[in-house]
């Protein structure tokens, strides 16, 4: 029961571990590359949502505003930087997005300082379901997850522009040869990324702090459920997310509090000697 | 005045031998390592234990290389196998976990308290700048050792290599050679470089803890070596010149603008820092120092 407790505890962790890893898995998947400003804008996503939350008092207008930022955010970042080093080397765009999440950091970190903020919501206590205690916050935030979730799932295999988006993924050139504009699925791409790192974020920020680092230490977990997911899967970017999530809960008691992060590493490099493909990996093998 | 100099001239030397093993790594044979600063911490908290123990300081110096480049070998049989990007990575990664690890472990490392009291070179010597300067001639030496053989490396047939390697990896297995076994060599070397950084580091501070080592000063090393000029060792040397010319003239920029707090100048920092690197990546990937008849 104590176990089980504690995979409860972990599945909104792993929700916000999943988010960032679907957001990686698209830059990854469709524009090739390691986008290591993912936490960042998550970052950049829990500090929209609080400040709007601590003006307005209303969650929901805080997640707006935080998506919305953050996908303004991330499509600002292609338009003034990736666009211009495609065709350059991965290495190149990789520097190149470390350099972008520092100007983010540094820019929350000017704007509102380094000390520790958090959300103000109302404790509740938590609901008694076959034993388990459940906060009702975390079912509020798991709610908000699935609707970002949907969404993105239902624009990536309902609309055109989200079968464009994979057939990118799939193959570059030949969705080039189809008549497939590049740039506005990069645009769209961009856009869904930003928002879903935001809402990642915010859960974060919600759950546990907020700082200018939060997003930034985020981003090993994020890295090792988007490379167990396997590489441009979103559905496996966000089953891995919540494996993550579980497993550093459950393996708390026996490694201690600081070693769960090392989990992921532990996992990361796991995943990458056996099954370099994740576990739904087709599209990009690793050599 | 004179002590000022010394400091800021064996922080200096410190920060050439990180770049002098990144440009080893990453210049020369296209590693991706983003957990130098892994590596740095090895080597200074070996050095720093080792030392408190009793042991004299040329011995632990040359441990700090060892323990620093053995920590490298499994991460360079990993590399063998993955892609590029994937082993940019790791390496952050295992920075992390060192982190973690030195943090954790406080019965050997002290936690987050850190290790005080760390014996300096020559503490015989009074603790003036004759102290300073012998210091600070130790460290030079060894740089210039590390430069020289840089610049021989660089011009054998080891160096053609690992240029091959970084070049085009394909076409060097083609012609019947194993890049596997090059970057292992480069990983390990790289690193032991970085581990004697850090042991200098520790007996130089004489105090260290885990928030010393962020990933920020890898990336710190980083920014040296892109503005400096990737693959070249002059470009190493410019750019840490550069990169501490930046970091102390922020410094003085505090005293000479009034009104920002030193946490401000902090994230300021991290953000020119981040600027730096997105405008060299797209203006002018060679860096200053580079080689203009490629890109």
């Amino acid at each position: 029961m104590f176990y089980a407790q504690l995979a409860v505890n972990g599945l909104v962790q792993g929700l916000v571990v999943g988010l960032g890893a679907l957001a990686l898995t698209l830059v990854f998947g469709i524009a090739r590359f390691p986008n290591a400003a993912t936490g960042d804008t998550m970052t950049f996503g829990a500090y929209a949502a609080l400040t709007v939350h601590k003006a307005s008092g209303s969650l929901a207008l805080g997640s707006i505003a935080a998506i919305g930022g953050a996908a303004v955010l991330a499509l600002l970042a292609y338009l003034t930087v990736f666009k211009r080093l495609a065709g350059r080397s991965v290495v190149s765009l990789l520097v190149a997005s470390i350099g972008i999440g520092f100007m983010i950091r540094a820019g929350l970190g000017v704007a509102f300082g380094h000390q520790q903020q958090v959300f103000n919501v109302p404790l509740s206590r938590p609901i008694r379901v076959a034993g388990l205690a459940i906060n009702p916050l975390d079912l509020q935030l798991a709610a908000v997850a699935a609707v970002a979730l949907a969404a993105v799932f239902a624009i990536l295999y309902l609309t055109p522009i989200g079968r464009q988006m994979r057939a990118v993924a799939d193959n570059r050139d030949l969705a080039r040869v189809s008549g497939i504009r590049p740039e506005r699925v990069m645009t769209a791409m961009w856009l869904i990324t930003g928002g879903v790192s935001a809402v990642g974020g915010m859960m974060l920020g919600i759950k546990t702090i907020v700082s200018p680092e939060v997003g930034w230490e985020m981003l090993l977990p994020v890295f090792a459920a988007t490379i167990l997911g396997g590489i441009g899967s979103p559905v496996g970017a966000v089953v891995a997310g919540l494996v993550l999530g579980v497993a550093q809960e459950v393996s708390t008691p026996f490694v201690g509090f600081t070693y769960k992060i090392a989990l992921s590493f532990v996992v990361l490099l796991a995943v990458l000697l056996v099954r370099p493909r994740g576990l739904f990996g087709r599209i990009e093998g690793v050599r | 005045m004179d002590a000022y100099l010394a400091a800021i001239a064996i922080i200096a030397l410190i920060y050439m031998l990180l770049s002098l093993g990144l440009t080893l790594q990453y210049g020369l044979t296209g590693l991706i390592n983003f957990g130098h600063v892994g590596f740095f911490a090895i080597g200074a908290y070996t050095s720093a234990l080792l030392s408190l123990q009793g042991l004299p300081l040329a011995l632990t110096i040359p441990a700090a290389a060892v323990t620093a480049g053995l920590a490298a070998w499994p991460i360079g049989l990993i590399s063998l196998r993955l892609r590029d990007d994937y082993f940019a990575i790791v390496t952050l990664g295992f920075s992390e976990t060192v982190r973690l690890v030195i943090t954790s472990e406080k019965w050997l490392t002290n936690g987050v308290q850190g290790i005080p009291g760390i014996p300096r070179l020559f503490e015989t010597i009074s603790v003036g700048i004759g102290a300073q300067l012998a210091v600070m001639g130790v460290i030079l030496a060894v740089t210039l050792v590390a430069i020289y053989a840089m610049r021989r490396i660089v011009a054998s047939p080891f160096g053609r290599v690992i240029e091959a390697i970084r070049d085009n990896e394909e076409a060097l297995q083609a012609l019947g050679k194993d890049p596997a076994g090059f970057k292992i060599q480069v990983l390990i070397l790289g690193s032991a470089l970085a581990g004697i950084a850090g042991a200098f580091y520790a007996h130089y501070i004489t105090y260290i803890v885990p928030d010393q080592f962020i990933p920020l000063v890898t990336f710190y090393v980083w920014m040296a070596i892109i503005i400096g000029g990737v693959g070249r060792v002059s470009g190493a040397i410019v750019g840490t010149g550069l990169l501490m010319l930046f970091l102390e003239g922020s410094r003085f920029l505090r005293d000479i603008v009034p009104g920002v707090s030193e946490v401000e100048m902090a994230s300021l920092r991290i953000g020119v820092v981040g600027l730096l690197l997105v405008l060299f990546t797209i203006y002018r990937p060679q860096g200053l120092m580079g080689d203009f008849t490629k890109r």
